[in-house]
């Protein structure tokens, strides 16, 4: 699964390695993939053979293996390659591809707001106890609003929302459901991070005579990285949820939330469209996570080993 | 506390009156680690602070520092308050530990203090190299500090303390983690430094030689509450390689190691700055 999602590695050669690391990973995925084509065909045709029981007993098997509730792995891996339904001859992967593309988007617009949020309220905590104890429940509290009661929320209020330059359209809804996914791990190992120096490093900063901001860019921001960057993987995954989620309980057309939810309704007549629209769903969360592991991966390159 | 410097002594570098430093006062874990602390630092001198574990050496470089506010009492650097001296950069300060910053090069940390200030990239390298070279640390430049050994990692600290050629050194425990051989080198480079450039430096340390060999004056301090216990003069005049075999410098630490094992008097005097009557050294 996570073909690029725990990339972290040593320094020397940051580009060498990271080709070996990734060609690892291509690797152990493929076998991965195979194995799972085995298991899962093995599977089948015992159940296939035995009508859904254990062989030489009478107990059932977990799940059902007749091809509605079980398609056959080779249909699962074929169907991208077929048009996505009659009458439309676009391949099924490129709707898939399209549907990804248009959820990356939400997706990534709620996560960079979440970050400049996160950060933020994490600044503002950081620079007073009293902030600190004030805010922080309410940062705890905001994450136990269930997102099902939240989107109805965010979609009302963001036909009455009136930004200057910006004309609210449905999508932006869905992104403030991941920033609202986002800011939270953020926030909290934010605030932790800037935190972390020692009391001789900050004293240190202060016999340079620095200013608050000094401390800020030149310690505190870089204390906060090794604990920022994991919560970003964390964020990552969370803002595609969310915005698959979001789009769903918003109903916004056009992203991964409403392909899978066509999917799911139409699935008697074709399962294995829908495993294709769900295994999309895992690449992208995977290739987000993949990219926040390379920044990560970069921005840490020079930490000592057990930091990064 | 911004005054003047007073008339009668305008060179000192220092000036502690009646410094107490109580911490959690009036709770249950209060600590009394400085009391009545008086002490006068001239300009250009050498002075070490030695004492027990847990006396409150780091707490008094710490109140010169600014970096804790004294619970009583008045403090003068260089004639301004603890505070504006801090802000002035006019001192460099190192720690018991490295504090190094892991994510900047050996020589970006060394160059901290001189970003800070707003000096020139290019003279910035060039003053973090020659520094590097003083602390014998130059092929180093370009790794990272948690490539370094402990003491290689001291080093690069001092190294940093004094990139702004500040005219005020304090010093806790630098050289605690260096081997005898780079100790001495650098014991030898800091009275060399001060000598040439009159840096007033306080030094904190537990090695009574070093103590001994680095300083004018040699600050003994008791425990619980921290105290002057006294001030051992050493008049050993410019130090060299030699100065360590002189009989002068055995006698010295002899005086300095009983005024710590508590059987003062002998050669010392508490807060005087004058020559110590039973300071006969032959
Ligand atoms: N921030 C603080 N809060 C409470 N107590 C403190 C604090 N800093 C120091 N102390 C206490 O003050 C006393 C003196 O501490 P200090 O660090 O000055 O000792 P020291 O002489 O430097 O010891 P060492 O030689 O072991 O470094 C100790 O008892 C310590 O517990
Ligand atoms: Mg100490």
């Amino acid at each position: 699964m996570a073909v690029v999602a725990t990339l972290g590695g040593r320094p020397s050669r940051p580009s060498a390695r990271l080709g070996r690391r990734v060609l690892r990973k291509v690797v152990v995925l493929v076998v991965a993939v195979a194995l799972l084509g085995l298991l899962w065909t093995g599977y089948k045709s015992l159940g296939r053979a035995t009508g859904d029981v254990w062989p030489a007993t009478s107990i059932g098997l977990p799940v059902k293996t007749d091809d509605t509730t079980l398609p056959a792995f080779t249909d699962i891996v074929t169907r991208p390659f077929e048009p996505q339904r009659a009458g439309d001859d676009t391949l099924l992967w490129r709707t898939i591809l399209d549907a990804a593309v248009f959820t990356l988007k939400e997706a990534v617009v709620g996560f960079g707001i979440g970050i400049v949020l996160g950060i933020g309220i994490a600044l503002v905590m950081v620079s007073s106890g009293w902030f600190e104890r004030g805010l922080l429940p309410w940062v705890i509290v905001s994450q136990t609003i269930p997102l099902i009661a939240l989107a109805p929320i965010v979609v009302a209020w963001g036909h009455q929302l009136e930004v200057p330059g910006v004309t609210w359209s449905p999508w932006m809804s869905v992104s403030v459901i991941a920033t609202y996914l986002t800011f939270f791990p953020v926030a909290v190992s934010g605030l932790r991070g800037l935190q972390s120096p020692t009391r001789h490093a900050l004293d240190l900063m202060a016999t340079c005579g620095a200013t608050w901001r000094q401390e800020l860019v030149k310690l505190r921001f870089p204390s906060a990285l090794p604990y920022l960057l994991p919560a970003l993987k964390v964020a990552a995954t969370a803002s595609v949820v969310g915005a698959i989620v979001g789009e769903i309980s918003a109903g916004v057309a056009g992203g991964l939330g409403r392909l899978i939810l066509s999917y799911s309704q139409q699935y008697l007549s074709d399962p294995a469209r829908l495993y294709c629209s769900v295994i999309g769903a895992g690449l992208l969360g995977t290739a987000f996570v993949g990219m926040v592991g390379a920044a990560e991966l970069l921005l840490l390159r020079h930490r000592p080993p057990e930091a990064r | 506390m911004s005054a003047p410097a007073a008339p009668a002594a305008p060179a000192a570098a220092i000036r502690l009156s009646g410094v107490d430093q109580v911490f959690n006062e009036g709770r249950q874990d209060e600590v009394a680690a400085l009391s009545q602390i008086d002490l006068v630092v001239g300009a250009g001198e050498l002075v070490s602070l030695i004492g027990p574990s847990g006396c409150g050496k780091s707490t008094l470089l710490r109140v010169v520092a600014d970096l804790v506010e004294p619970t009583r009492g008045t403090v003068q650097v260089n004639g301004k308050s603890p505070r504006q001296a801090r802000l002035d950069q006019d001192y460099g300060m190192a720690f018991q530990q490295a504090a190094l910053f892991e994510w900047r090069s050996v020589a970006g940390n060394i160059e901290l203090p001189l970003e800070l200030r707003g000096v020139g990239r290019g003279d910035r390298r060039a003053r973090a190299l020659e520094l590097l070279r003083l602390v014998r640390l130059e092929d180093f430049a370009d790794h990272r500090p948690w490539q370094l050994s402990g003491g290689m990692q001291q080093r690069v600290a001092i190294a940093r303390a004094l990139a702004l050629q500040p005219k005020l050194l304090l010093m806790d425990e630098p050289f605690g983690a260096l081997d005898e051989m780079t100790r001495e080198h650098m014991q030898a480079e800091l009275v060399r430094i001060c000598a040439e450039t009159a840096t007033t430096v306080v030094f904190v340390t537990h090695s009574i030689p070093e103590a001994v060999f680095l300083s004018e004056r040699v600050v003994v301090m008791s425990a619980r509450p921290g105290r002057i216990a006294a001030v051992v003069d050493v008049p050993l005049g410019a130090r060299d390689e030699d100065t360590r075999e002189d009989p002068a410098f055995f006698t010295c630490i002899t005086q300095v190691r009983e005024v710590l094992r508590g059987r003062a008097g002998a050669g010392a005097v508490a807060g005087a700055p004058g020559p110590a009557p039973g300071a006969d050294v032959r």
